[in-house]
């Protein structure tokens, strides 16, 4: 008799426990995986796979991440095809139909974002590497990283019911956290009467949008092209036509193109940025990247 | 020209291929447009390597491996999910060949088309992925490339020479399972009819097959480095009435550093590999060799390669084994390489490779040959296989 019960609460207990078990997310990006962190609050276990140090676009599809993937309950990317290259062949490595597309483990947040730059009409190849569906870099708007939010919060509140009203809660938490200090970002931009910068990639086409600069100049000729010779001299003759002073390198490109800037262009401020969560050490979260994107421009002002 | 498909010359038939290409197009367009949304049926690419090659042995139409500009294969790539269970996977080439014409003494070049790969895949099964239909088998991890995924422009001698031109690849059924251990672990079990290609599984009797296990392990060591190790075992009935066997080791080390890593990284990989073909009456044949690569990514578009290949026969019978009878010797090959990736979506390379073997038709034993490589795809995004 007291081995029957002794075993049914083993039983009993080994189920409680996989009850309550953390939900496993992984994420294509630190940026996403800050979030998740953040509506999760303790409740869930986060990986990412792309570096906040590497350029998301071109990461190698490791089958060590297939092994995480295997074990993962939900995968958020950004989507738009900036993982093109290689989350697919992370989800088929994995094993795991829980997480294929279309299923309720796979959450791709970019289309239901009111992506940006989405092109008109048919788009080539020999426009670069483009994303037809829109710009996928959404990490860097606060306003959509809340609306991101609301919805991991509602993604992992169908994957785990019992915690669903935690994961609105923090969600609503972090949206309206993110809208409070827009504001306090927007006036410390004004300030700055920074109106306009160049970068190399379309990375932070978000920033400028959101806070109303200009960044339609960029050190690629298209996109994932490297900046070629003619290009930078047409850019540096737009620069000085329009008195823009400030370029901002997303610190996984190279900035060889430094000394040419600062040598053609008087004053000019030629500095990388990072543009992801785990871009600079210390950088842990979504707020944290903007604030340090912020923080720059202020001192390119002075 | 002649125009062959999977062997069979069809002459008179060239008009197949873009209809088939033209269907298999408007399928892939064919989505639904609605304002919910689309739904995407097939995926399309292609990729085409266009050859420049230049070797002291290849002289024009007595050989049947020329010299000059050339299209090395052509590749039509359709897959798609079928339904929530399965997934299909079609790999069409298209490559040229070589025949000698003993009447005119000429080299006349066919077009084959055939399936590359042609398989339906599914992994409705816990950790596992079930493959049925024509597959590249597992046996080692360059076997499992394809051409425009090769390190260098052509196949290590090992592969090449133990494997065939076209690898080790049949129609089978193959499962992999990747095991519940802490590090990636991958264990493979195929089944192969024995009726591909390879002559060296070329049974006499019907329904003789080929069993291949292959194991794969990748550790990571940092962020930067990884190590991935294999072995990989195949046996079956070869043509001659013994049995045919295939052993393999790999292993591959590769460092991208997660800060830099667009602009430097390495890769320093070794494959061996060994052929047994039993012979009756006399000693088994046996084919061994291995070949070593270094590759070293010095700027965002460019990389170097060098690789070192040997093998040697040994028993080889042209009496017991007249059709497929090798030189017992030695070969040594010595390659080095450079690529520009202009793009995901196009490289050059330039590449120099030095031989040392058994005697060709004119005597000479040592084979100098220059290869310059263009490299095109067009399509969705190329996976970034690791």
């Amino acid at each position: 008799m007291l081995k029957g019960l002794s075993f049914l609460l083993t039983i009993l207990a080994v189920v409680s426990t996989d009850a309550h078990a953390k939900l496993k997310v992984g994420t294509t990006t630190e940026d996403l995986e800050a979030l998740v962190k953040a509506v999760g609050a303790g409740e869930v276990q986060t990986f990412s796979v792309a570096k906040g140090t590497q350029d998301p676009h071109q990461i190698e599809a490791k089958p060590s991440y297939m092994v995480k993937f295997r074990d993962a309950d939900l995968i958020v990317s950004q989507g738009l095809e900036l993982e093109a290259a290689w989350l697919s062949s992370l989800i088929q490595g994995a094993r795991n139909s829980k997480i294929n597309s279309g299923a309720k483990g796979y959450l791709e947040l970019g289309p239901q974002l009111d992506p940006i730059e989405v092109a008109k009409g048919s788009v080539t190849r020999a426009e670069g590497d483009v994303h037809p569906q829109g710009n996928p870099h959404f990490q860097l708007d606060p306003v959509r990283l809340g609306r991101a939010a609301v919805l991991v919060g509602q993604r992992l509140g169908e994957l785990d019911a019992a915690h669903a009203d935690l994961f609105r809660a923090n969600a609503e938490t972090v949206q309206k956290h993110l809208t409070e200090k827009l504001q306090d970002w927007q006036k410390r931009i004004d300030k700055t009467g920074i109106k306009e910068f160049a970068s190399y990639h379309k990375t932070l086409s978000y920033f400028a949008v959101r806070f109303g600069l200009t960044n339609s100049l960029q050190l690629e000729p298209k996109p994932g092209i490297p900046p070629t010779a003619s290009h930078i001299i047409e850019v540096m003759d737009e620069m000085k036509k329009r008195k823009v002073r400030v370029v901002l390198i997303e610190n996984f490109f190279d900035d060889s193109v430094r000394g040419k800037l600062e040598k053609e262009i008087p004053a000019v401020r030629v500095i990388k940025v990072p543009v992801a969560v785990g871009g600079e050490p210390g950088i842990t979260t979504n707020e944290g990247l903007i604030e340090r994107l912020v923080a720059i421009l202020e001192a390119a002002a002075k | 020209m002649h125009f062959r498909f999977g062997g069979e010359m069809i002459l008179g038939r060239l008009w197949l291929l873009p209809l088939f290409c033209i269907s298999v197009t408007a399928l892939a367009d064919g989505e639904s447009h609605s304002s919910a949304g689309n739904l995407r049926t097939i995926n399309v690419s292609a990729n085409a390597l266009f050859l420049y090659r230049n070797s002291n042995l290849a002289k024009e139409d007595v050989s049947t491996e020329r010299n000059g500009l050339d299209i090395q294969e052509a590749e039509l790539a359709f897959y798609a999910d079928v339904d929530p269970y399965s997934r299909l996977n079609i790999l069409l080439t298209v490559h040229p060949e070589y025949e000698l014409n003993t009447m005119t003494n000429k080299v006349e070049q066919t077009y084959v088309v055939a399936p590359e790969e042609l398989f339906a895949e599914t992994s409705q099964l816990p950790s596992t992925i079930i493959k049925v239909g024509k597959i590249k088998a597992a046996m080692g991890k360059h076997n499992q490339l394809h051409a425009h995924g090769f390190p260098l422009t052509d196949a290590p001698l090992v592969n090449s020479v133990l494997l065939g031109a076209e690898g080790l690849s049949d129609v089978g059924i193959s499962a992999a399972v990747l095991l519940p251990s802490k590090w990636f672990s991958e264990f493979t079990v195929q089944y192969l009819r024995g009726e591909g290609d390879n002559k060296e599984f070329h049974s006499e009797t019907p329904g003789d097959g080929v069993g291949l296990a292959h194991w794969k392990n990748l550790w990571d060591f940092s962020d930067a480095l990884t190590m991935e190790a294999g072995v990989s075992y195949a046996a079956g009935n070869n043509s001659i009435g013994g049995t045919a066997s295939l052993a393999g080791a790999d292993v591959t080390f590769k460092w991208r550093p997660a800060v830099g890593g667009k602009y430097h990284s390495w890769i320093l990989a070794g494959e061996y590999l060994r052929r047994d073909l039993e012979q009756p009456g006399v000693a088994a044949e046996v084919g061994a060799g291995f070949d070593v690569w270094g590759q070293y990514q010095f700027a965002e578009r460019w990389s170097a390669i060098a690789r070192i290949d040997r093998l040697r026969i040994e028993n080889s019978s042209p009496t017991v084994n007249a059709a497929n009878a090798l030189p017992n010797d030695t070969t040594r090959k010595y390659s080095v390489g450079l690529t520009f990736k202009a793009t995901e979506f196009s490289s050059y390379r330039a590449e120099f490779n030095y031989a040392d073997g058994p005697p060709a038709a004119n005597g000479q034993t040592v084979e100098r040959k220059m290869y310059i490589q263009a490299n095109f795809v067009i399509g969705p995004h190329p996976a970034h296989t690791y």
